[in-house]
């Protein structure tokens, strides 16, 4: 077999990732960003680690130290979930640490939901949805797990979802964003007729979409419509909505990239 | 009972390359697969609203046909394999599949007749074993699928082929979690024991209609992990956990072939090149040719060993030079036409190595599909071939040996998160039992708690 001489390969192709790789173990990083305080600490490095049931442990260890529950959702599992966030997009660590690290969190605020009676406040509401004849539904899970790692509260319609009953959904749930995936070019019209049944029924919200068929051209071309590339975008969409831009051309101008 | 593989086809890694396979598979209308040659594979799909009705949608086909077989004539290629994977009206109303069959294979024929051009005719069914929720791989729904494959046969497909989904539920909440036992006992176990059953009936199907059992790829699976993993920057799933995946569904895919299929496998097979290796059957493969479709980091790597040469799928439109199945078809037929002749001249070792080394150490995918590497994976299946999981683990650990001998070597560069994500893979298989009946009950209970939407009764347990 022919072969190449380990210097050569330089020439024909360049490994950028192995190049551009940061200095810091994620460990490292982490241990940077936890919150330095003695009960939350180990609530944050639990969730970093996606362990359920140390996320348990210290939580009932910060209960019995006389830490509120529903202000532990806030103070410690967000906390911690936004050190997780943060080490995603800094490109430290990877799509699965921040499922299992999700998995820990909502494990978490279940817990903390039973050792009260108070309601806890959660940052708004999104639905999600796969679009009619679309079967396509992994990068709505990845969508769906990372808006509830950031605070948000998730109606999850599932895949392949009647587009009259995305509309049911939205009228009922009264969302501050929906969100659709689409994987195939067949199936991702079923958004402007969302868009259409939308505004008929006067319903102003931002309709967030993604997924491997869709462009931001499509999306432009109805007026609810603003195009996500990557499912982290699916949160900074809702946080900027939080944060006072629930314009539709202003989001546009935030999100789209091409 | 179906026969397992316990050995190679091959007696070397060396004797693996394209154009030839030690089984050739006949098919259409004049056509050897792998028996000296390579052959253009064109895969199309409808533009949106075609199938709106049955006749729309049978009007698309004889255009992409008509098409396809006059650029083929228009610029001298010798042969030709036409693809249609069934958009789901097709699979879900057999008739329309078998309509559209026909109407395809009319027009292939007057092109055989007037032209003597060699052609067949795929008809890949959809997978159309799912509810909204949940996959019924059994049931009404699988009747409908068998009837789909029969009116296909019926009316003009040679060769029959299907991306089946059995073990998808498992292996999507794994592959996000990290959890090797879970893919290996989605793809290894749950998807081995589903492709047993329907190979079985399509390898039937073939013997009844005199037409090909050509074979499955594992799409559900080892694509999703490989799409997921994506380009060099991108941080959703370590390369050196998508191979190990492939891995696992070189032992999955291997099934159809045990059952009855003779290739050539279907193009999206990545595993494809360790499956010729094992059976020495025809294979197809894409790769710079798909990124109409996808981007893949093999683009020439996997041209390797292929006995046909696809572009996995594009939607049939206008493009400067023609309709885009006219674009495509064209192009493959020229890198067609380059392995033929390095076939022909005594340089196709050269070339084959030339293609593999062009992206051997782009990344870890492409360095365990290398066909040296992509033996040793085979062998690692075959040696426990019987056991449908421990060939499955098998090609997992091999796989991850492969990778860290790459590394040790100082050629393939891994990123250090890669080689955590690996040292933790193998760690996880190292630590998994060998008692496929222990691990099945253990991943059985284990899943049956954490995937709601798992349904042990698809699998008959
Ligand atoms: C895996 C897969 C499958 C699996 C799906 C498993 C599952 N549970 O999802 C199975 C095997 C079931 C399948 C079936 C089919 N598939 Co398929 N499949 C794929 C494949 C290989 C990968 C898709 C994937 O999971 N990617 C990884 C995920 C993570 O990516 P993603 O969803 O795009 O999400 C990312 C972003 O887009 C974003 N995102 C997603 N949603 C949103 C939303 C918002 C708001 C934001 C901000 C971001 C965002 O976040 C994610 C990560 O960043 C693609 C190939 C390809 N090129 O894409 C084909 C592909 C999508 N499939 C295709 C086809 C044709 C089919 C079938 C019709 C095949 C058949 N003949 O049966 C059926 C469809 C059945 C149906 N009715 O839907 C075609 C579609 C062609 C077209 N018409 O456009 C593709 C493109 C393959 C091809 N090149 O031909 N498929």
């Amino acid at each position: 077999m022919l072969d190449l001489k380990l210097e050569d390969i330089d020439g024909i192709l360049v490994r950028y990732n192995v190049a551009l790789e940061k200095e810091m173990t994620p460990d490292e990083a982490a241990e940077e960003l936890y919150p330095k305080d003695d009960l939350i600490y180990p609530v944050a490095k639990a969730i970093y680690e996606g362990e359920e049931d140390d996320v348990v442990d210290a939580l009932q260890a910060a209960i019995d130290a006389g830490k509120k529950p529903i202000a532990l959702i806030d103070d410690a599992l967000m906390v911690g979930m936004g050190v997780v966030t943060q080490l995603y997009d800094d490109g430290i660590i990877f799509l699965p640490n921040v499922m299992m690290s999700a998995d820990a969190m909502l494990a978490g605020i279940e817990f903390c939901k039973t050792q009260t009676t108070e309601i806890p406040v959660q940052k708004g509401k999104v639905v999600c949805h796969v679009a009619e004849g679309d079967v396509h539904d992994i990068g709505k899970n990845i969508v769906t797990a990372l808006l509830r790692a950031n605070g948000y509260e998730v109606i999850d319609l599932g895949r392949d979802v009647p587009v009259n009953e995305v509309i049911t959904a939205v009228e009922k749930e009264k969302p501050m964003l929906l969100t659709g995936t689409a994987l195939m070019t067949t199936t991702m019209y079923a958004f402007k007729e969302v868009n259409d049944k939308l505004l008929e029924k006067g319903i102003k919200i931002p309709f967030a979409c993604g997924g491997g068929a869709v462009n931001q051209d499509f999306v432009s071309q109805y007026e609810l419509g603003v195009y996500g590339e990557e499912a982290a975008d699916a949160s900074k969409i809702a946080d900027a909505i939080v944060a006072g831009t629930t314009d539709i051309t202003a989001l546009r101008e935030k999100f789209h990239k091409h | 009972m179906v026969k397992k593989y316990t050995s190679m086809a091959y007696a070397s890694a060396d004797e693996l390359i394209f154009g030839q396979a030690k089984f050739p598979v006949k098919a259409g209308l004049g056509l050897e697969i792998g028996g000296g040659y390579t052959s253009p594979e064109v895969n199309y799909a409808p533009r949106p609203g075609a199938g709106a009705s049955k006749e729309k949608l049978i009007k698309e086909y004889e255009r992409i046909t008509t098409d396809i077989m006059a650029r083929m004539v228009q610029i001298g290629a010798p042969s030709v394999v036409l693809e249609t994977e069934h958009v789901q009206q097709m699979s879900n109303n057999p008739d329309w599949g078998g309509a559209v069959a026909h109407a395809q294979k009319t027009i292939m024929e007057e092109y055989h007749d007037e032209y003597g051009i060699k052609c067949a005719l795929r008809h890949t069914i959809g997978d159309i074993r799912e509810d909204r929720n949940f996959l019924q791989l059994r049931g009404d729904k699988y009747n409908t699928f068998i009837e789909a494959f029969e009116e296909v046969a019926n009316n003009g497909a040679d060769l029959l082929s299907v991306e089946s989904m059995g073990g998808k539920e498992v292996f999507d909440y794994s592959i996000l979690r990290n959890d090797t036992a879970g893919m290996l006992f989605g793809i290894g176990v749950l998807g081995s024991m589903d492709m047993e059953m329907i190979w079985s009936d399509i390898a039937d199907i073939a013997k009844k209609t005199g037409t090909v059992a050509a074979g499955d790829t594992d799409c559900a699976q080892a694509n999703t992990a490989m799409f997921i993993a994506g380009g060099l920057l991108d941080k959703n799933l370590a390369h050196t956990t998508a191979i190990v995946a492939r891995a696992i569904s070189a032992a999955r895919s291997l099934c159809a072939y045990e059952a009855g299929a003779v290739g050539p496998g279907k193009d999206c097979g990545y595993e494809n090149v360790i499956i010729k290796g094992i059976t020495g059957m025809p294979m197809t493969t894409e790769g710079k040719t798909s990124t109409c479709a996808h981007s893949d980091l093999m683009g020439n790597l996997i041209m390797e060993c292929c006995d046909l040469w696809s572009n996995e799928s594009v939607e049939y439109h206008g493009e400067f030079g023609g309709t885009t199945v006219q674009c495509w078809s064209e192009t493959l037929a020229y890198d067609c036409s380059m392995m033929n002749v390095a076939l022909k001249t005594g340089k196709a070792k050269d070339l084959r190595d030339i293609l593999v080394l062009s992206d051997k150490f782009r990344d870890p995918q492409g360095y365990v599909l290398a066909y040296d590497n992509a033996y040793k994976v085979g062998q690692a299946i075959v040696k426990d071939g019987e056991n449908n999981y421990l060939r499955a683990k098998n090609a997992a650990i091999e796989c991850c040996n492969i990778v860290e001998e790459g590394a040790k070597s100082g050629k393939l560069r891994l990123t250090r998160f890669e080689t955590n994500a690996l040292a933790k893979v193998k760690a996880d298989l190292e630590a998994l039992t060998d008692d496929a009946d222990k691990f099945v009950s253990d991943n059985l209970t284990k899943f049956k708690q954490e995937v709601a939407v798992f349904k042990p009764e698809n699998y008959g347990l």
